[in-house]
């Protein structure tokens, strides 16, 4: 059989669903010669990964320096020097001592406190812009509303907030691979300096100053000297202000698309305000920010019948488990009534997204707003068009009216 | 002492290891990667208390084996 490798082609982009849909019924644990890894579909097998952290590894940047010659790696160490104290890239025991530090921040009892202030923001979008009748919903709204709560959340002031999205921007180039852009390393480290730059003076202010915020919190870690260095503290503060922008960009942009081409789930909505929490869930099961995460072998480990050597890469394809038809009954099909939903939209075991309860909640108070204030919204344009990445799942725009 | 009820629900729990990294004598992983109560009487009150809120998707349901009483979430 004839696979189509190239995950960045054209239709792959467009509907990843239909390829990832072949590959899981005809070679579950797929070699891609073209992309140099293997391709996981099914559900049981991407969770047996996602459980087998000794094993597989997240250490991303210790595979990313040995494809880079040493010229390179001179050139991007402060990329790598970060990057590698990022909790996304690293394994246990590094992992474990700083996910335990954050994790009382991001925790659903925590964040449900910050849900008042989410339905403010999420009205005062939606008031802006209300009159005109339509909107570019990624731009306007789904741009918007994580960078402002992720800023407040960890006390970035509001006059900063457009300067440190920039720069977060620049920092995600090397991990939405756009394969067209060749300079997309040294930009990428360029944008992370900037944002190492603006927390050092704010760390400096939160130590003689402390608030009730996330930065006063870490550095109160980083102050009892045993739990946080001052790099791990100023790469997590980088990766806390990061993780949360795209992806519940499109989070918020993938959902509003679904519920807008499932009418019948739109009004189910709109009638059963309540049903904001387990249509969330669906949207992230059926079409979720994320398609795939990376992980690499350790040593030789069977999945699916086949044997993955030590060092080799393999994606774990989430946007193909949700819609496994052996864990879910009618996969492709939206029903935000869907319950249990154990989707792995936020990955699975102990790399489990820490911010999923705040995209959650975001995602919730968002979906119950447009369908109420807006019950007559529809497409503006059937133009769809993502960005080509392989990680991401991403609507260049959202063209909406009512 | 009170005694304790816990339950974890196994939709819901997806194997971060909070529980067992807060609450190591109280919760263990079991053969799946998921969380299990290995002794319900392993830890203080508190730090069984810590452990369910700690985790992210909201999987541990603690009660007063007694009285019935949730005592969280």
């Amino acid at each position: 059989m004839l696979v189509q490798d190239d995950l960045l082609a054209p239709d792959v982009v467009r509907d990843p669903y239909g390829y990832f849909a072949r590959l899981r019924e005809t070679d579950p644990v797929h070699w891609n010669d073209r992309w140099g890894g293997w391709l996981v579909t099914r559900y049981d097998d991407v969770v047996r990964a996602f459980r087998d952290p000794e094993r597989l590894s997240s250490d991303r940047m210790a595979h990313f320096q040995q494809e880079l010659t040493e010229h390179d790696r001179e050139r991007l160490h402060v990329l790598i020097k970060y990057f590698s104290k990022w909790l996304v890239f690293t394994d246990p025991p590094y992992h474990t001592r700083v996910r335990m530090l954050v994790n009382k921040a991001f925790t659903p009892t925590s964040v449900e406190r910050l849900r008042p202030r989410v339905r403010q923001i999420v009205h005062e979008l939606l008031d802006a812009v209300e009159g005109r009748g339509h909107m570019e919903f990624v731009r306007e709204f789904a741009f918007h509303l994580p960078v402002i709560v992720i800023s407040e959340y960890l006390g970035v002031p509001p006059e900063d907030r457009e300067a440190v999205k920039e720069w977060s921007d620049e920092t995600s180039r090397i991990f939405f691979i756009r394969a067209d852009d060749p300079t997309r390393r040294e930009r990428s480290q360029a944008g992370l300096v900037k944002l190492l730059e603006y927390f050092e003076p704010l760390i400096h202010d939160r130590r003689r100053n402390p608030r009730d915020d996330l930065v006063s919190a870490l550095v109160q870690a980083e102050e009892r000297g045993d739990l946080l260095s001052h790099d791990e503290l100023l790469a997590t503060c980088t990766v806390l202000l990061f993780a949360g922008h795209e992806t519940t960009t499109n989070l918020l942009a993938n959902g509003l698309l679904a519920l807008l081409q499932h009418r019948d789930q739109w009004e189910l909505l709109r009638h059963d305000p309540s049903l904001n929490r387990s249509a969330t869930e669906e949207l992230l099961r059926y079409d979720g920010p994320v398609k795939a995460t990376f992980r690499w072998a350790k040593v030789d480990v069977e999945l699916g019948g086949k044997t993955v050597r030590a060092g080799d890469r393999m994606l774990l394809v989430l946007a193909s488990a949700n819609r496994d038809p052996e864990k879910f009954p009618d996969p492709d099909r939206v029903d935000i009534t869907r319950n249990p939903n154990p989707h792995v939209a936020f990955g699975h075991g102990i790399h489990v997204c820490l911010g999923a309860p705040l995209a959650r909640l975001e995602g919730q108070e968002a979906f119950a707003a447009l369908v109420q204030r807006f019950p007559h919204m529809r497409l503006a344009s059937d133009e769809l068009e993502y960005h080509p990445t392989i990680v991401s799942r991403a609507l260049a725009e959202l063209h909406v009216e009512w | 002492m009170r005694r304790l009820r816990i339950e974890v629900d196994y939709h819901r729990c997806v194997g971060s290891s909070i529980c067992v990294l807060t609450a190591a004598r109280t919760f263990a992983l079991n053969e799946q990667g998921q969380s299990a109560v290995l002794d319900p009487a392993g830890d203080p009150l508190e730090t069984v208390l810590e452990a369910a809120e700690g985790c992210p998707t909201m999987a541990i349901t603690v009660f007063d084996a007694d009285t019935g009483e949730q005592l969280f979430p």
